[in-house]
């Protein structure tokens, strides 16, 4: 299927799901005024993607440094299809990243982990990528 | 519209935040309606937790509405925030750079000034040597004329020669007073604009500039005093320091006196320790009021702006003294009986 990239704006992150190689990205911030405009088509392609990948490797980045309420319930339902994915035979891996000096976003990245069973939750503390 | 745009909207639509919840819900309802045979405790028991599940999504809805909603302010504050400050920042370095515009012009104006201070001082020796020069002349072509005619005297011969040797003499005396003048402005001149390190006499330096304010002072009638040992020296910038006593002295004539009133203005140079020179101009004018004591090394500070006053007078000696003459500056004012300023500056600015 074809990949799906979006540009970050301002308020959204960048999305860059390269479903042929099984890498997909989300990267920067998001406090998008709509969330359905912008998670919307994620989601879309997200799941149009893991009900054909039973037996794949896939991998996961995401390098959040600020998101919203919104963002964050969308995070978690994003995880929990994840995690159901995996349940089915996908071997998922999700690198949650983040600055080694936001203990915020580790926390939520700790957070998010306590739900999932079958993916691999994995905390990175890194300088983002420029 | 393109289709991925329509893709995208369709996405959009069919995208919920609270899909589990409301499944979730709806699978409630399913089971009660599947309950319609069980005890009425159960039935109830059912209701009831179904409703509280419902309020409590639509709290969670609500609060993640409330939530975002004050996380997009405080985002907007927060670019505001950044471009005000970053307006204020390039506003400050733009009105530093119009400071340093503003000082830069003004030196050359005091330049100009001095310039002009010059000139009127050359202008009477060399019109004096002019005049003797054009009398000489007459006096050698009405000889000229004798000696043609063959109509010569011993009388006319003797008071050619008298004249000759008076005008000469002035000639002489005049073009060596403006060739002075000139050699002491070009020094100041090049002190001025090269702002060059070299070992200077100080009393040669206050004189040279002085000679270029002349005119400025013998116009309003005011006597300037000058007390510096003779032999004093000093190695650092004589430029800035010229510039420091023209500024003192403009300011005086122009701040100082009202018109019509002629006063004394003073400098006293003497050396407090062998690494410093203190130097204390004075003058005997109208005195700087006590409010406005403490701001007037500030830029653009002037009781004067409407008429052409740039506050930046007093600014600039304060920057040369304490910056290149690596020295101090304090001012001293009564009301009504006159202003004085004290410098200590290093004796050699290479050796502090």
């Amino acid at each position: 299927m074809e990949n799906l990239v979006i540009p970050a704006t301002e308020r959204s992150p960048r999305v860059d799901f390269d479903f042929a190689a099984g890498r997909l990205s989300l990267r920067g911030e998001s406090y998008p005024e709509d969330a359905s405009k912008v998670f919307g088509p994620i989601f879309s392609g997200l799941d149009g993607f893991l009900s054909e990948a039973a037996g794949r490797d896939i991998c996961f980045d995401i390098e959040l440094v600020y998101f919203n309420s919104s963002s964050a319930k969308a995070l978690m339902n994003m995880f929990l299809r994840l995690d159901e994915a995996a349940a089915n035979g996908v071997r998922i891996t999700v690198n949650w990243c983040f600055s080694p000096d936001d203990e915020t976003m580790k926390e939520f990245g700790e957070d998010f982990a306590e739900d999932l069973e079958h993916v691999a939750f994995n905390l990175v503390a890194a300088q983002p990528a420029e | 519209m393109t289709s991925g745009d329509e893709t995208a909207e369709r996405a959009a639509t069919d995208f919920n935040l609270f899909d589990a919840e409301d499944k979730a819900l709806a699978e409630a309802e399913a089971l009660a309606a599947r309950l319609v045979d069980a005890p009425s405790a159960t039935r109830k028991g059912v209701a009831t937790l179904t409703q509280a599940y419902r309020r409590a999504v639509r709290e969670q809805r609500r609060l993640v509405k409330v939530s975002d909603r004050q996380q997009a302010q405080l985002a907007t504050l927060n670019q505001e925030l950044a471009r005000r400050t970053s307006e204020a920042e390039e506003a400050l370095a733009r009105l530093k750079e119009a400071q340093e515009t503003l000082v830069q012009a003004e030196k050359l104006a005091s330049l100009g000034a001095l310039v002009g201070g010059v000139a009127h001082e050359i202008n009477t020796p060399v019109g004096i040597a002019l005049s003797c020069a054009s009398h000489l002349a007459d006096s050698t072509a009405r000889l000229k004329a004798l000696f043609a005619a063959d109509d010569i005297g011993i009388d006319d011969f003797e008071r050619y020669l008298a004249t000759a040797t008076d005008t000469a003499g002035l000639i002489q005396a005049n073009c060596e007073r403006a060739a002075n003048l000139i050699r002491s402005f070009k020094q100041v001149a090049v002190d001025r604009t090269s702002a060059e390190r070299r070992r200077f006499n100080l009393a040669a330096t206050i004189d040279e500039t002085l000679v270029s304010l002349g005119p400025r002072l013998r116009q309003a009638g005011h006597r300037l005093v000058v007390v510096c040992p003779p032999e004093l020296e000093a190695d650092g910038y004589p430029g800035a320091l010229s510039q420091v006593l023209t500024n003192f002295v403009m300011n005086s004539v122009i701040h100082g006196y009202d018109e019509g009133v002629a006063g004394t203005l003073s400098i006293t140079v003497d050396q407090p320790a062998p690494d410093q020179i203190r130097l204390v101009y004075q003058d005997d004018g109208k005195g700087i009021a006590e409010e406005h004591k403490a701001r007037v090394f500030d830029p653009f500070f002037t009781t004067r702006r409407g008429s052409g006053g740039s506050g930046l007078g007093l600014h600039i000696v304060y920057n040369l003294v304490t910056g290149p003459l690596q020295g101090t500056l304090t001012v001293a004012s009564d009301l009504g009986y006159g202003t004085s300023f004290t410098m200590v500056i290093a004796a050699d600015v290479g050796n502090s």
